[in-house]
């Protein structure tokens, strides 16, 4: 929940400033508060309009777009400060962003009083008609002799006090839930007729009819014969139009014609009443945006896809191919979704093109290690693969023995790295790894998602395999042109210039389930119209819930602590709507506590893609005393729990080579980061070690060491077991890195087919799940470019399942 | 005897102005009736050093030079202006004039309520430690309508408000003329006189 805390004086040293940012950090995990200054708000003025400012325009915005307001007030002369009263009062004269919004009122004062009657005038106030706050009743918080309240850490010392506090704002958040669904625009349907009402004119009553028809408000009609002319008609004409436009009674009286305004308004809301609907729903609703805004639209389709990232694009871009029709409803205006954040590689065993390049060292013993390894530590399901793997290996090892190979890869390789690299266990003790049969279709139908593409308009570089971070292997097929963004394009594309429609700005909320099959979506767009799509399958596309640290910490079963401000490589989108719908739908979950970081995030963005970012055999991490500290080719969690117990940031080091293989970035680019200061870059080794605050000797030392390890083909001290390039060639470079939240394995589960799976263990009729929303593949660890697999594979077995089931 | 009228809002237009303006009309004779406004009053945000602004200073000593003084109160919002409250905000954390002042509270509004809220809030504010006035009981002069009270030469229109209004500020003289007496020698004024700001700021409510 986001909530705003007004701080209800302009005073230097407030208590209540105090109490508000020690309620931010106690509830930082339930909630998060925003705290607003009074210090720059004008007196209010209604001569002097000041609406449009930027200051009164910021409390009007962060007001509406929170889920709701305390107000800490301190008392001065037995009332609320007059700054706080000031404010309140520009938010009640041309704006109304209190109005309906959750309210709840705290305060300290230096007495015993604890602002008690500041806090009635407070309440008095906020339920005046212009504010028209909803004020949580009772649990009235004062805190009185607020000087001796705190510690000297700001925290309140009472416990009593606090478990208090506690229990009011549990209250608050329930309160604001409450509040918050009373908001909701509800739909009306009206019993159809011509209903006659009457008008208010200057000189009197004048007729007016009201036609209806189920939905909607079609005609109103007022007879003006008997009325002289005026500034009047305008409300007869102006009025009349809005309401209808709108079909809403939430609109602006005419200036100098209030009393006529509002008597068309009260006089269709007498007709709304005279065919059985409650006019107040009608007052609720949103001003009319324009002409023709129609309230609810209604679609009818084969497929409905929630989520237009790469598995809902793929999945409506199958159902187009099949001749049926698709329909993608994305929540935000634009379509990608986490799919246009991705670095581009997708992983795919394919030998015959990877048996083209050469190995690179350390592969061959990474190959040597998996034929290490004792064959009682693999699950029974995973154990025929294993050991045939095993002898695909030695046969590749006996015929390249004394000479440089080829690259190798095959399917079963693919397989068990998949499923070596998920296997987990948490916190708790629980084991997990990818479900075989799951694991075996991605890694059987891998390669025909890249051939899908190419056809649907994917071009890759085909010059050269790459390995994405993380993914243990060189078998990323590479998309020309940019990143993720290059599947995006090219499904897009298609996808549109086949007739399908892409609903963006709307969120899906609800499923329609009829007879225990699912069969469409309701979905509400930004601006309030209710979108209802019915079709004969829904495919959940709508991706994992990284951007939702509530949810996160919620499930959490894998890291000791995932910070409130935890910072995700995702999409902001990413919030778990399609595990939710499922939830809605009996769906079972499986894995929700495994989640992966990503351990090469911008320390302030989360974002991947800043600095250099360089292939992970191009990596060189020191920690901030200047020394490695992992194996650079290690595993996402490895290198996320080697980079927290180093004390989260850390540097990736890059020289003028290595930075010519840093992906999606430019000279340009690269310079401006510079003069930032968000890259770092130096003449010399001894500067760069400068520049970040380290000791010169340890860092040349380590770089020494490192580049003599390239040279070697080993490394003795955290056995990275891939190289390429040293680092030699100046400028050097140091990108600062944090592990940010990426990937959520957790989700609904799915079967072979991406049929749902509800907790019985049975088919839920006619709702497929593909991609990040659905669990079970990667289990505790997603392996780097296996999600791109995952998502343009079972993208096109969803679709095509829900084709076939139809 | 001296009177002060504080406009109780910083709107160019205001009925409440006109109220005040009528009422130095009719009782020009027997009482001389000055008008303050508070417009250029600055924000109050309760400054270490406890001067009082130069605007704030003028309307301190017209208080302090007077006999009584008479707040016409606008309602926004359930309650009194914010301009006004900030008024009252400097003047009780800094001057303190309005402590044992006889006060008239009236007010005019648009609609037909007539500010009877925010007078029963002002009359809450002015009675709080800090402030210490004396406002004048039993007596509420609510003027709802206001829009249409005066006619072209300023005069209330509503007979039967003049006659409340009369009566109202007839029992007012009485009221300053009654405190001027109580005032002399009471120990309890003398010990509303100490009362201060820091006092409650230390914690001591009283």
């Amino acid at each position: 929940m986001k909530f705003i805390g007004i701080v209800g004086t302009n005073a230097k040293k407030s208590y209540n400033r105090m109490l508000l940012q020690f309620m931010q950090k106690h509830f930082s995990d339930q909630a998060e508060i925003e705290i607003l200054e009074l210090k720059n708000v004008p007196m209010f003025n209604e001569s002097k309009d000041q609406s449009n400012s930027p200051i009164i325009q910021e409390f009007n915005q962060k007001i509406e777009d929170a889920d709701g307001v305390i107000i800490a007030t301190p008392e001065h002369n037995h009332s609320i400060p007059a700054a706080l009263k000031s404010i309140i009062e520009w938010l009640s004269f041309n704006l109304h962003p209190f109005d309906g919004k959750a309210v709840m009122i705290v305060g300290a004062s230096y007495s015993v009083q604890g602002s008690s009657r500041a806090q009635l005038h407070l309440r008095q106030i906020l339920d005046a008609p212009g504010v028209n706050a909803s004020v949580m009743p009772g649990s009235e918080f004062l805190l009185g002799k607020a000087q001796e309240a705190f510690d000297e850490n700001g925290d309140l010392k009472d416990n009593r006090t606090i478990d208090f506090l506690d229990s009011c704002f549990a209250k608050f958040e329930k309160f604001s839930d409450i509040i918050a669904q009373m908001n909701i625009p509800e739909d009306i349907t009206y019993e159809p007729g011509t209903f006659k009402v009457t008008a208010v004119g200057h000189n009197g009553d004048l007729p007016m009819e009201v036609t209806l028809s189920d939905d909607r408000i079609e005609k109103i009609d007022i007879d003006t014969s008997s009325e002289t002319q005026g500034i009047a008609d305008v409300a007869f004409k102006r009025i009349p139009q809005e309401i209808i436009d709108g079909q809403t009674l939430n609109v602006d009286v005419v200036s100098g014609a209030s009393i006529t305004s509002n008597g068309v308004i009260d006089g269709v809301a007498k007709a709304v009443k005279m065919a059985g609907a409650n006019p107040d729903i009608l007052k609720k609703r949103k001003k009319s945006a324009g002409p023709n805004k129609q309230n609810v639209v209604e679609y009818n389709t084969d497929v409905v896809v929630v989520g237009a990232g790469g598995a809902g694009l793929t999945a409506a871009a199958r159902v187009i191919q099949d001749g049926s029709k698709a329909i993608v409803v994305e929540k935000f205006p634009a379509v990608g979704g986490n799919t246009v954040r991705a670095g581009g590689p997708m992983n795919a065993a394919d030998p015959e093109w990877q048996n083209k390049f050469q190995e690179i060292p350390g592969e061959r013993h990474t190959l040597k290690e998996i034929m290490e390894i004792d064959e009682s530590t693999i699950d029974s399901d995973y154990l025929a693969d294993f050991q045939a793997l095993k002898k695909q290996i030695a046969e590749y090892l006996q015929e390249n023995e004394d000479k440089k190979a080829y690259l190798f890869d095959s399917k079963l390789l693919h397989r068990i790295q998949t499923y070596l690299g998920g296997k987990r266990t948490d916190l708790n003790g629980n084991k997990i790894y990818g479900q075989y049969d799951l694991v075996k279709v991605l890694t059987d139908h891998a390669l025909e998602s890249v051939k899908w593409l190419e056809d649907i308009g994917v071009k890759f570089d085909k010059t050269q395999v790459t390995m994405p971070v993380g993914a243990l292997w060189r078998r990323g097929h590479k998309p020309l042109g940019s990143q993720g963004f290059a599947f995006i394009e090219a499904l897009k594309k298609f996808v549109e210039s086949h007739g399908s429609e892409i609903i963006t700005d709307t969120a899906v909320k609800q499923l329609i389930i009829e007879d225990g099959k699912v069969c469409g979506v309701i979905a509400r767009s930004s601006d309030g119209k209710k979108v209802i799509v019915h079709a004969k399958a829904v495919i959940l596309a709508s991706g994992g819930f990284g951007a939702n640290t509530k949810m996160l910490k919620q499930y959490n079963t894998y890291w000791s602590n995932i910070d409130d401000n935890i910072k995700t490589t995702n999409s902001p989108a990413i919030t778990g709507d399609g595990i939710r719908l499922g939830v809605s739908a009996g769906a079972k979950l499986v894995g929700m506590g495994f989640s992966q970081m990503m351990p090469v995030s911008d320390p302030e963005t989360g974002e991947l893609f800043s600095g250099l970012q360089v292939p992970p055999q191009n990596f060189v991490m020191v920690n901030q005393k200047g020394k490695r500290f992992v194996n650079e080719y290690g595993s996402r969690d490895e290198l996320t729990k080697a980079a927290i117990d180093n004390g989260s940031l850390f540097y990736l080091i890059a020289d003028d080579k290595i930075k010519k293989t840093a992906y999606n970035t430019s000279q340009a680019q690269i310079d401006k980061q510079v003069e930032q200061g968000t890259l770092y870059r130096d003449d010399t080794l001894e500067g760069l070690a400068k520049q970040l605050g380290m000791d010169p000797e340890v860092f040349v030392d380590t770089i020494n060491k490192y580049n003599s390890y390239v040279d070697n083909g080993e490394d003795p001290e955290f056995h990275k077991s891939a190289f390429d390039l040293k680092v030699k060639v100046a400028p050097f470079y140091a990108t600062p890195r944090k592990a940010a939240v990426h990937h959520t394995m957790g989700g609904l589960k799915i079967d072979t087919k991406a049929h749902v799976i509800n907790e019985k263990g049975e088919i839920i009729q006619g709702l497929y799940a593909a991609g990040e929303v659905a669990g079970g593949i990667h289990a505790g660890n997603r392996l780097g470019g296996n999600s791109l697999s995952d998502i343009f594979t079972f993208g096109r077995i969803a679709a095509n399942n829900a084709l076939e089931d139809m | 005897m001296k009177l002060v009228g504080i406009v109780g809002t910083n709107s160019t237009e205001s009925t409440n102005r006109r109220l005040l303006q009528y009422m130095q009309q009719r009782y020009g004779k027997k009482v001389e009736l000055k008008i303050c406004e508070i417009v250029d009053i600055p924000v109050f945000d309760e400054p270490e050093d406890k001067t009082a602004p130069k605007a704030v200073q003028v309307l301190s000593e017209a208080i302090k030079n007077s006999d009584g003084v008479i707040f016409a109160t606008p309602e926004y919002d359930h309650s009194v202006t914010a301009a006004l409250k900030n008024t009252i905000e400097w003047l009780s954390y800094t001057t303190r004039p309005l402590i044992n002042k006889p006060v008239m509270i009236i007010g005019a509004s648009h609609g037909s309520l007539g500010t009877s809220r925010a007078q029963a809030h002002l009359r809450q504010i002015l009675e709080a430690p800090e402030l210490k006035a004396l406002v004048m009981p039993n007596v509420e002069f609510l003027l709802g309508r206001s829009l249409q009270a005066f006619d072209d030469d300023g005069k209330l229109v509503y007979e039967d408000k003049v006659k409340e209004l009369d009566k109202d500020f007839n029992e007012f003289i009485s009221f300053v003329e009654l405190t001027e007496k109580l005032t002399v020698n009471s120990k309890f004024f003398e010990e509303n006189q100490k009362f201060s700001w820091d006092q409650v700021a230390n914690g001591e409510d009283m």
